[in-house]
């Protein structure tokens, strides 16, 4: 049986994924500032943002092999 | 609020660029081998400008979201005994901090040159040891006509899970193991010692799990991300606390690794169990050129031998390039075995199909 491709969800996924990227680097000096400040919680951030982009940049990977028609063999 | 501790560098789209494709490869290794890839980039983000510390902690803060979306990844396909990699990865914790301790020692007493002949040693001692065990066992496998078979018991490891030590015994049920927790304690211990000295402790782990507690390949080579996920989040953590993370750089890598390591995931699905040894110890053993042409430098720098600038500059060079073939021949190799593997499923599935 043929499967769909799962393109509404590259796509979704994608633009989240892309936007993340995008502020990254337009507030490029101010994510830094935060990023780097060791008072507070501010140490947390990276931990935060590197989930958060996992998260996102994740799911977009993955439906863009599947998109390709690249997927794991199931045993 | 903190004045900055540090100098954090101008990025420019070349440099951009080769941490996409570097991250790319390092993340096919990892979601092949549960490791690989750190050993590069460390060193090509240094050469951009980035001071060592933080290229260490940016190299953390992309590995550890890294090594849960592979883990995640591949627990799908039923290779990763989380169970295995926590009790691993508790021990490990304890090897970094001494490792970690042990560096900067040697940076005390003998200075940078000292602390990276260190690490140059340690790489060339440990994985001459451990990729000539595990290039041994697969060609053994591939010569015996075997290699479509599950990884077989090694005699240690058959050793290891006869040992009964009452109050310690474990049951790892994906990797079909019962052992001592007495040897899965070393193991991570070492992995998390080496991953603090060259920062691949994968390189111990994978072969630990496989030769020493009977561990399929497939299994070992996964676990080994839940390993490196504990140990990155704790890194990054410790260096976040230092205001030591370039976040630019984590997620510029992670964007090309997370392309990467969905591959390689997908890679060990295709492949016959005894790849994952030919790719790991064809990377370990060109590091170990990698690394041996460093020596002399660093025995330069502290005075020991005497060699040309020009000398010096040519075999750092050359050091380097051979760090890039390793990441690079452990990429063809998986994306040559995954097309070959590819064909011949889909060529058995057509001689299946009725006519």
């Amino acid at each position: 049986m043929r499967r769909s491709k799962p393109y509404p969800r590259l796509i979704a996924s994608g633009i989240v994924s892309g936007s993340l990227y995008l502020l990254l680097f337009l507030y490029e000096r101010e994510i830094l500032a935060a990023f780097t400040r060791t008072d507070g919680w501010y140490p947390a951030l990276p931990v935060i943002a590197a989930f958060v982009f996992s998260f996102a940049h994740g799911a977009f990977t993955a439906y863009f092999w599947e998109v390709l028609g690249i997927r794991g063999r199931k045993t | 609020m903190d004045p900055p501790l540090i100098q954090f560098v101008d990025l420019q789209y070349g440099d951009v660029l080769a941490l996409l494709a570097i991250g790319f490869v390092g993340g096919l290794v990892s979601g092949f081998i549960g490791s690989g890839g750190a050993f590069v980039l460390t060193p090509a983000m240094m050469s951009m400008g980035v001071p060592g510390v933080v290229a260490v902690a940016s190299n953390l803060c992309h590995k550890f979201p890294k090594a849960l979306v592979g883990a995640y990844q591949r627990n799908k396909f039923g290779h990763v005994d989380v169970k295995l990699g926590l009790v691993m990865a508790a021990s490990a914790t304890l090897g970094v901090w001494l490792g970690a301790d042990i560096q900067y020692q040697v940076r005390e007493n003998f200075g940078e040159p000292g602390s990276n002949l260190y690490v140059s040693l340690a790489f060339v001692i440990v994985l001459t040891v451990v990729a000539g065990f595990v290039l041994h066992d697969a060609v053994t496998v591939y010569r015996s006509g075997r290699s479509d078979e599950e990884d077989r018991l090694s005699r240690l490891a058959r050793w290891a899970q006869s040992v009964e030590i009452p109050g310690t015994m474990m049951h790892f049920r994906t990797a079909n193991v019962r052992v001592s927790a007495l040897f899965t304690l070393p193991l991570g211990f070492a992995t998390g010692l080496l991953a603090s000295t060259i920062a691949v402790g994968g390189f111990i782990g994978v072969p630990g799990m496989m030769y020493v507690l009977g561990a399929p390949g497939l299994v070992a080579s996964a676990t080994e991300l839940v390993i490196a996920f504990v140990m990155g989040f704790g890194g990054t953590i410790k260096y976040a606390l230092h205001g030591l993370v370039d976040i630019r750089l984590a997620m510029i890598l992670l964007a090309g690794s997370l392309f990467g390591i969905q591959l390689g995931v997908i890679g060990t699905t295709y492949v016959k169990p005894f790849m994952i040894k030919v790719v790991m110890a064809a990377i370990m053993l060109i590091v170990v050129v990698s690394r041996g042409l460093a020596i002399p430098v660093y025995l330069a720098e502290l005075g020991q031998l005497d060699i040309a600038p020009r000398t010096m500059e040519w075999l750092q060079i050359a050091s380097f390039a051979f760090l890039l073939l390793a990441l690079c021949t452990g990429g063809i190799i998986i994306i040559a075995a995954m097309l070959r593997g590819h064909r011949t499923g889909a060529m058995s599935l057509r001689e299946q199909a009725p006519d």
